[in-house]
């Protein structure tokens, strides 16, 4: 007996398919006439309330900046985010039926998906990506990133590109500029005095501005606060009582302060 | 097919269809829809068994009748609306497509197939803020006829007690309704519904009808039936944080509503 509460499911069935199956002859990178899209820095770590997760707003395509307002942390449920680095237009498709999985499961099934089952969705997911991936166009390189009611704490998780998941203890980055930024996050939460996990609020913003910041620094692909338009980074927090978006006088605030100001020089 | 061979005996076939429908949904538990000055009531009362269900962001589905049949047009709502939503976009997803052309059509088909068992169901849904209105209802009656409404909506046993049910709602300001506003009137038109459907011989006469429906005395029909029954009240708030309009009312938010009618011992 069929339960009926898998989405994608649903879409077979409806005669949806996924970008992987109709790669037709490409066969790499070197094949395609155009340069694909990336989108780059993303971080989580846990600090006091909960999780908090964050990533800059370009999207490149090759050494061109194709956009400065992508928002890479997609919300999927009231408590859960993924925060993505890779091909944005794939991306955003797993997102998507992320999204209505998730919400068809708890409607059709009338009970909310477990965070177990959450994770393995997003596995799935990604390993159907695995043809896009093997040929360099369209890999996706998530993290999740939600609260546990059932722990009463945040939780964060990390993949690689072929669906592997590891649940990450403090603090995890992934895209280009990652590596300009995990030794410092590394640095912060050993050597600083103050774990993020024991940071406020406010404190955990400012630090994450911070680290965006460093990694726009030494990547290229990774944008950083811009004047001339006034954008931000994405910040977004997840705590007992859901998801919460920073809105940008907030981030102004603590820009001002971490990156620009008083508690900049300070860790 | 023999039957459709004889004018006569189809008609009477379809006669004795409705007939037997009508007789296996009329004692069902009545679902009251309201709006309120945040959205969208549905109320009724039931036996610890879910009657109000989510469709999707903003639209949900109640119905009386057959609980598997009441689960596959459930169902059939569901894929529906999260196939176009997901193919399209959120704001495609509308109540009058998931009844034009879903649960309108499926329960037609499943009433006009004479060798096989119909829908035993009468089904309402609402819809909150959709491109028709704020406050939009749609019954869908189980030979596939459907109605819209706005405002309020009620679905009973018997088309009688729908009738009796919207007209202790009809006078309502339901854009400025408190939600315990909103909860005492359905509870009082869930009554009177009630009442109308528990009736061995519904009067056939309009003023008669009316005069019943009067003179319901809801205090003793809510306490009577509050022994087996559970309220089950859930709305569609516009303040809800997030797409998801969807909200189960605590019995505690209900509580003043039930008192003006009943003196809680406890």
């Amino acid at each position: 007996m069929q339960s009926g509460g898998d989405f994608v499911d649903l879409l077979r069935q409806t005669g949806y398919r996924f970008p992987g199956e109709n790669l037709g002859d490409v066969q790499s990178e070197r094949d395609l006439p155009f340069e694909p899209t990336d989108a780059t820095t993303i971080l989580a770590f846990q600090y006091a309330d909960g999780v908090l997760v964050a990533g800059d707003r370009r999207a490149t395509a090759g050494n061109m900046v194709l956009y400065d307002r992508a928002d890479k942390v997609i919300d999927l449920d009231a408590y859960s985010v993924m925060a993505i680095s890779g091909s944005p237009s794939i991306a955003f498709e797993i997102a998507r039926i992320l999204e209505h999985a998730f919400q068809y499961y708890r409607r059709r099934l009338l009970q909310e998906m477990s965070l177990q089952a959450k994770l393995r969705r997003l596995s799935l997911l990604i390993k159907d990506n695995l043809p896009m991936a093997m040929q360099g166009i369209g890999a996706v390189i998530p993290i999740f990133a939600t609260y546990d009611q059932a722990d009463a704490r945040g939780k964060i998780y990390f993949y690689d590109a072929l669906g592997a998941q590891f649940e990450s203890a403090d603090f995890t980055t992934t895209g280009s500029g990652s590596p300009a930024i995990r030794g410092a996050m590394y640095y912060l939460n050993r050597w600083s005095g103050r774990r993020f996990v024991e940071m406020d609020r406010d404190a955990a913003i400012g630090h994450a501005l911070q680290l965006l910041d460093t990694a726009s620094e030494y990547d290229s692909a990774t944008g950083r606060y811009e004047r001339s338009a006034d954008i931000f980074p994405s910040v977004k927090t997840i705590t007992a009582s859901g998801l919460a978006e920073i809105e940008t006088e907030e981030l102004r605030g603590l820009y001002v302060q971490y990156v620009d100001g008083e508690e900049a020089g300070r860790a | 097919m023999m039957l459709s061979d004889e004018p006569y005996r189809w008609a009477e076939a379809v006669a004795n269809r409705r007939d037997y429908i009508e007789d296996q949904i009329r004692t069902g538990s009545p679902v009251v829809g309201v709006g309120y000055e945040d959205g969208i009531l549905l109320l009724t009362l039931s036996q610890s068994q879910q009657k109000v269900f989510e469709v999707y962001d903003r639209i949900l589905l109640a119905a009386i009748g057959h609980s598997t049949d009441i689960e596959k047009l459930r169902q059939a709502a569901i894929d529906m609306a999260h196939s176009i939503g997901f193919n399209y976009s959120e704001d495609d997803v509308t109540l009058r497509q998931i009844v034009y052309f879903g649960l309108g059509p499926a329960m037609k088909a499943g009433f006009d197939d004479v060798v096989r068992s119909p829908f035993l169901a009468r089904v309402l849904l609402a819809e909150l803020d959709g491109q028709e209105g704020a406050q939009i209802f749609y019954t869908v009656d189980y030979d596939g006829a459907f109605y819209r409404h706005e405002g309020c909506v009620a679905v009973g046993g018997v088309v009688e007690a729908d009738v009796m049910m919207v007209r202790e709602l009809s006078g309502l300001d339901t854009r400025a309704l408190s939600l315990s506003d909103a909860a005492g009137a359905a509870l009082r038109a869930w009554a009177i519904g009630r009442w109308i459907g528990k009736m061995e011989e519904v009067p056939a006469d309009a003023d008669e009808l009316e005069q019943v429906a009067g003179e319901v005395d809801v205090a003793d029909v809510l306490a009577t039936e509050l022994v087996d029954l559970e309220v089950e009240a859930v709305v569609l708030g516009r303040s809800q944080l997030g797409k998801n309009k969807y909200r189960n009312v605590d019995a505690e938010e209900i509580a003043p509503a039930l008192a003006q009618f009943i003196e809680r011992s406890q």
